[in-house]
């Protein structure tokens, strides 16, 4: 890991930080919120060495992370949105979305398209690893908690 | 005693919640509280509850929702107030009580904020590749879009103008010091900037939502997501064109 990777993995964590005081986060839940920024780069970092196409290690990061995200909300008895919103900040498409916005005046159409459906690409594989990743969870612990039963039990949609 | 229930959920979506976490909870609380069926529907600006107790009467209220502020402190404490009216069965002045609290919480000054916003940007410049001097340049119109958006904001509140607004600030300052030979590309600190506006968690919830099947939340959630990406585009387009700064 050279000297840019770190600094990308602490402005990450400062980035997270950020926001999570934006969002009032408080206390213990604001320091996990912003070390599940730091992981989110780092892995990255480190799938993006092993595979190259970027949108799968978003994927597979996004899910890792919002695991992280269900079980600390768990341990935090809150809602797991904290934790899942501030800690993907890193994750954002946000140098995507500026290129394909210049690319309109310096590459012409096609090196515009080509970015533009990349930014989708980066967000919706965003998204699909945290509802999936949210839904195998939502699955794993109805299993587990299936024996004592308590009033989890009126509602079995994932 | 469900209009709390209401007043609970209604506040739990102004603080940031998905709409089915407040469905869930709405219901849940319903139940516990002796109604014999809930029927909840819920889209990110309006909410439509119904109750039936068991002596065969029906409850019902609409509530329009305008705006939203993400504030998880409140949304964390509104959490627990409807698990314990699951679990503990509060009295009607035990949640008065409580709801009167959470309505109390506060969120950052203004002048955090300011700091929250110049730190984001800087953060991100360094992140996407700029140096120490772009950095701190961001750092510091990070800081000038904070404070000249805050009047404007509190006469109009509507997001996407001030986004387009924010936009339109960040690019005419950077390409003004580009002119000016202070800074060599502009690219990274526009993007740091940036990165405070961008609607990520906005879409990613939109997207959530969908799948999750909320169709018409996140559906809605979705165009306000565009919307507001297209508002900075808008911004940035409006600078580099008619600004004459095109590279």
């Amino acid at each position: 890991m050279n000297n840019t990777e770190i600094l990308q993995i602490v402005s990450g964590f400062i980035g997270s930080l950020g926001f999570g005081v934006l969002f009032n986060i408080r206390g213990k839940k604001l320091i996990i919120a912003s070390i599940g920024g730091l992981l989110a780069w780092l892995l990255f970092i480190l799938f993006n060495k092993a595979i190259s196409n970027e949108a799968i290690c978003y994927f597979i990061v996004a899910a890792i992370i919002s695991a992280y995200a269900e079980i600390s909300a768990r341990l935090c008895k809150t809602p797991a949105t904290t934790f899942i919103t501030t800690s993907l900040i890193p994750l954002i498409p946000g140098s995507s979305l500026y290129y394909t916005m210049s690319s309109v005046f310096s590459g012409g159409l096609e090196n515009f398209m080509e970015k533009a459906i990349y930014t989708l690409q980066l967000a919706s594989s965003l998204a699909l690893g945290i509802i999936l990743s949210t839904a195998f969870l939502k699955i794993f612990l109805k299993l587990i908690t299936a024996k004592n039963k308590n009033y989890l039990t009126d509602k079995t949609e994932v | 005693m469900f209009g709390y229930i209401i007043d609970i959920g209604e506040q739990m979506l102004l603080s940031g919640a998905e709409v089915h976490r407040v469905e869930e909870s709405i219901s849940r609380m319903g139940y516990a509280l002796g109604a014999e069926r809930v029927d909840v529907f819920i889209i990110t600006s309006s909410m439509v509850v119904t109750f039936h107790t068991k002596n065969g009467e029906t409850y019902t209220q609409t509530r329009r929702i305008t705006t939203s502020n993400t504030d998880y402190e409140k949304l964390h404490q509104l959490n627990e107030l409807s698990r314990n009216i699951c679990d503990k069965r509060l009295s009607e002045i035990q949640i008065t009580n409580q709801l009167e609290l959470i309505s109390n919480i506060k969120k950052a000054p203004i002048w955090v904020e300011i700091i929250c916003f110049s730190i984001i940007a800087g953060a991100f410049t360094l992140f996407f590749g700029g140096n120490i001097k772009e950095s701190v340049i961001s750092l510091i119109i990070g800081a000038i879009v904070r404070i000249t958006i805050y009047f404007p904001e509190m006469i109009i509140s509507n997001k996407i103008f001030n986004k387009f607004l924010s936009t339109v600030i960040i690019t005419l300052l950077t390409f003004l010091l580009l002119k000016c030979k202070i800074i060599m590309s502009a690219d990274n600190i526009i993007i740091g900037n940036i990165m405070t506006l961008i609607p990520g968690i906005g879409l990613t919830n939109a997207l959530r939502d969908l799948f999750t099947g909320d169709s018409i939340a996140g559906l809605l959630r979705l165009i306000e997501a565009v919307l507001m990406a297209l508002a900075i585009s808008a911004g940035y387009f409006l600078v580099t064109l008619w600004g004459g700064f095109v590279i």
